[in-house]
């Protein structure tokens, strides 16, 4: 249904321990985002691409599909960014606008790519998490870093709704076509304002009976179920520590050389 | 002296909106019955089974665990949803986690079980109802038969005393329906008294110890399988039809061909196998 939410379940890495997944993703996250610089941000995305792609067996052009999503974002506001309205001309491009200059200089074209670049490696940060680690996962990983029970509780149970009114919404639909709901605009309109109040009525309808199905097995206000996920081996977080040390370094020596 | 795990004395239930969806219930349910509910949809079935496990509160009545009158306090009711548990009709109302692991461990989590004892339950439940094969897959990439087999654990792994399944073969195919009743007279055989409803005439007849009508919010007749079924003008006041094996059986014997003192034969099987003995005994002539 949601294609995103199939791949993890295919990857090659779904089985490898969560905790170190998501321990090297955030510290890749949180170096690229500190260093901003261009280097380590291609050496980054490159990584980042390998693991999901390569290792993790990633459709290439998937992966490319889902790359170009933020692109929208970033080329507004990089062209923001890049290109000033003032009276004095700048040093790449100058396009007299009455007494005003439409105008760019070089140091905001390179600020620019640094953000495009940096935008795209933390990116590529998150794919990597979400193209090879399912939802329950991630979960236990929330928890095990103390974040709020109701947080997670409510991340739990969104996530299964969300396949479950898909479902619901799925049938609406195609039942509405059946029946000749979608023959002109006027019609289309009228029968997706109903889909969404039916939906809205079944949502709270299916939320009372689950919580009748979980209260028969002795649900107390808490929803507690088995975490099992092994602990990482040390042989993991030798590669984890090794790698991180590695990333440091390289941001160091970008620091250093300022690129 | 059969032990009574759980009686029901004149419950009604009526519901918000004013219907009254059961007008005096009165029934003992026997310690390792097999007993099958029958009745049209909206004839208060349902809402029965929600009153025995203590999430409806019926307005007037009293039902007892093992002699000891239901409280709607929450202690008295986590013990009694511990020993009565439900697998409701439609296996999206009853699981919330995307991991099949996660989901079938929630109610022995609840039981308060250590955690080796939790782990060890959930194996069994998956090896006992054959999940192995899809268990690590989430929940919304099922089946709707794959669906069912896990709402079905998702009881078992509590290990209770008495099972209500809601229409346990609706919407299922002939594959998992096979699957599903294997695995209710497997409950059965260790001694769990299950309770399930059905539309379907033949198998209530063929599987269930004893059979019990519902009719607008009322049981209008229970006992075994051969005395309801016989009993045609309730049958047809319910707008059930005789089991296929009962009915042959009987024209048969209205002809002469079969001796009425037989035991009836509780499936086509036996019926197949009466058949059977009479043309040997034919060519033996």
């Amino acid at each position: 249904m949601i294609i995103i939410d199939k791949l993890c379940y295919y990857s090659k890495l779904r089985y490898q321990n969560p905790y170190i997944k998501t321990a090297w993703a955030m510290i890749a996250l949180i170096i690229t985002v500190s260093t901003r610089s261009i280097a380590l941000s291609v050496l980054i995305l490159a990584a980042m691409s390998y693991l999901t792609v390569i290792k993790g067996g990633t459709n290439l052009r998937r992966y490319c599909h889902f790359m170009a999503i933020p692109f929208a974002f970033l080329f507004l506001s990089s062209f923001a960014i890049a290109v000033n309205f003032s009276k004095t001309p700048l040093s790449v491009l100058s396009l007299p606008i009455g007494s005003w200059y439409l105008t760019a200089s070089f140091s905001g074209l390179y600020l620019v790519l640094q953000l495009i670049l940096t935008a795209l490696a933390a990116v590529s940060c998150l794919y990597f998490l979400t193209l090879t680690t399912p939802m329950p996962d991630i979960l236990m990983v929330l928890k095990k870093v103390r974040c709020p029970y109701l947080i997670i509780e409510m991340m739990m149970l969104i996530y299964r709704f969300i396949f479950v009114l898909l479902d619901i919404a799925y049938q609406l639909r195609i039942s509405q076509i059946c029946r000749l709901g979608n023959k002109d605009k006027r019609t289309s309109w009228k029968a997706l304002g109903e889909l969404m109040a039916v939906l809205l009525v079944r949502a709270m309808k299916r939320a009372n009976e689950m919580y009748d199905a979980m209260e028969s097995r002795c649900y107390n206000g808490v929803i507690s179920v088995l975490e099992e996920t092994g602990v990482a081996t040390k042989k993991e977080i030798a590669l984890l520590a090794i790698c991180s040390l590695c990333l440091t370094a390289a941001a160091l020596c970008c620091a250093y050389l300022g690129i | 002296m059969e032990e009574t795990i759980i009686k029901a004395e004149n419950i009604t239930f009526t519901y918000e909106d004013g219907t009254q969806a059961l007008k005096g219930i009165d029934i003992e349910i026997k310690k390792g019955r097999k007993i099958a509910f029958l009745g049209a949809n909206g004839s208060g079935k349902s809402t029965f089974f929600l009153c025995l496990n203590g999430i409806h509160q019926p307005s007037n009545g009293t039902l007892y665990y093992r002699a000891e009158p239901y409280h709607y306090k929450k202690d008295f009711l986590l013990k009694l949803r511990s020993k009565v548990g439900i697998v409701f009709q439609d296996p999206d109302r009853q699981l919330f986690s995307a991991s099949v692991r996660q989901e079938i461990s929630f109610g022995a989590m609840n039981l308060g079980l250590a955690i080796e004892e939790v782990k060890a339950r959930v194996d069994r439940s998956i090896e006992d109802l054959e999940i192995t094969a899809f268990q690590e897959k989430p929940t919304h990439f099922l089946s709707g038969g794959q669906k069912k087999q896990v709402a079905i654990a998702d009881i078992l792994v509590m290990d209770p005393e008495v099972i209500v399944l809601d229409e346990p073969a609706a919407a299922l195919d002939p594959k998992h329906t096979t699957i599903v009743n294997h695995h209710i007279d497997q409950m059965a055989k260790k001694g769990i008294t299950v309770l399930i409803s059905t539309h379907d005439v033949d198998h209530a007849y063929a599987w269930a110890d004893e059979v019990v009508l519902f009719h607008e919010g009322k049981i209008i007749k229970s006992g075994t399988p051969k005395t309801v079924f016989s009993d045609e003008k309730t049958l047809l006041a319910t707008n059930l039809q005789k089991p296929s094996a009962l009915r042959l059986f009987d024209d048969l014997c209205a002809k002469g061909l079969f001796d009425p003192s037989l035991p009836p034969p509780r499936n086509l099987e036996e019926l197949e196998q009466y058949i059977h003995d009479i043309s040997k005994r034919s060519t033996a002539l």
